[in-house]
């Protein structure tokens, strides 16, 4: 089941794939989305474009925090009942092993969404889920409705 | 213990720069280096947006950036030998947006060294370093056993002892 199939049963997400197409950066960095386990999983592809320490090969730090960052975004966009782009306050990320050159994964969950503000962790990982490369947290603003 | 000169820190910080591939293909350029504080700049590209209606980057590319730039501050910290330090954590508060069109500088320097940590703290801007757009702190940490001597070798002349 492709992401566009489950968003049919989803209407508060109909706007996820689309925002995959239209922001640049997640463009750039190829970012992908599908469902498993009935959860969106994001996806970075492998390319060497995206390393940052050539000797291991590692990814940049960096660059699977902004992919994560993009990960929340969108998984807070997907859950909301009026699509909109939320603003980012804040940005946590914990290191906890290098991302090696292949293929990285994110899930997020939406730990509370309040009124006015949402807060999303995300996990990263390539291997093994119970082996995350790093984990992260954002708080979102979320704009007036209406 | 030897002290680098700014010329030598941008040397060396261009060197590890350029073996950064993500880094080159952003572009992210050494601005200066002022005794233990390295400035990078991201130059503006509509790739790095995030809000393709207002035409503002994208914060994770503020991420990138932030990251490099604290990360690099390590070896201009005059009170250890630069060493291999990966990051361990890292955190940024989004205190403004970038207007579309402009370059992104990031400053950073190691406020707090130990034995094993370094304490790092940086602030990105646009214009002016007074009118921040995010700040970011983070914990780096010391690897033993693995220096930059390679790197620093090509960069000992004219270094105070």
């Amino acid at each position: 089941m492709t992401l566009a199939d489950v968003l049919q049963h989803e209407p508060s997400a109909e706007t996820l794939q689309l925002w995959l197409k239209k922001v640049p950066y997640a463009v750039f960095l190829d970012i992908r989305a599908e469902l498993r386990d009935g959860e969106i999983l994001f996806i970075l592809p492998e390319s060497r474009k995206l390393i940052g320490n050539p000797s291991l090969p590692a990814l940049h730090g960096g660059v699977v925090g902004a992919f994560m960052e993009q990960a929340g975004a969108f998984h807070l966009i997907a859950k909301m009942e009026k699509p909109v782009l939320p603003k980012i306050i804040d940005f946590s990320l914990d290191y906890l092993r290098p991302a090696r050159l292949r293929e990285t994964y994110a899930q997020c969950k939406l730990t509370r969404q309040g009124r006015q503000i949402a807060n999303v962790t995300v996990t990263a990982w390539q291997e093994h889920v119970e082996q995350p490369n790093a984990i992260a947290r954002a708080h979102f603003l979320l704009p007036e409705s209406d | 213990m030897v002290v680098l000169s700014n010329e030598q820190k941008v040397r060396l910080v261009k060197t590890l720069s350029d073996h950064t591939p993500h880094t080159a293909l952003l572009g992210i350029q050494v601005v200066r280096v002022d005794g233990e504080e390295l400035t990078l700049k991201l130059p503006y590209q509509k790739e790095l947006v995030g809000d393709p209606e207002a035409g503002t980057l994208h914060g994770g590319a503020l991420t990138v950036l932030l990251d490099q730039t604290l990360g690099l501050s390590s070896v201009c910290c005059d009170r250890f030998e630069p060493s291999v330090t990966p990051t361990l954590d890292l955190r940024i508060d989004h205190l403004g947006i970038a207007p579309p069109g402009l370059d992104i500088f990031a400053s950073a320097r190691v406020y707090r060294t130990t034995r094993k940590v370094l304490f790092i703290e940086g602030v990105a801007y646009c214009d002016s370093r007074d009118k921040p757009i995010a700040r970011a702190t983070g914990c780096w940490v010391r690897v033993a056993g693995i220096n930059l001597a390679g790197f620093f070798g090509s960069l000992q002349g004219g270094a105070q002892q």
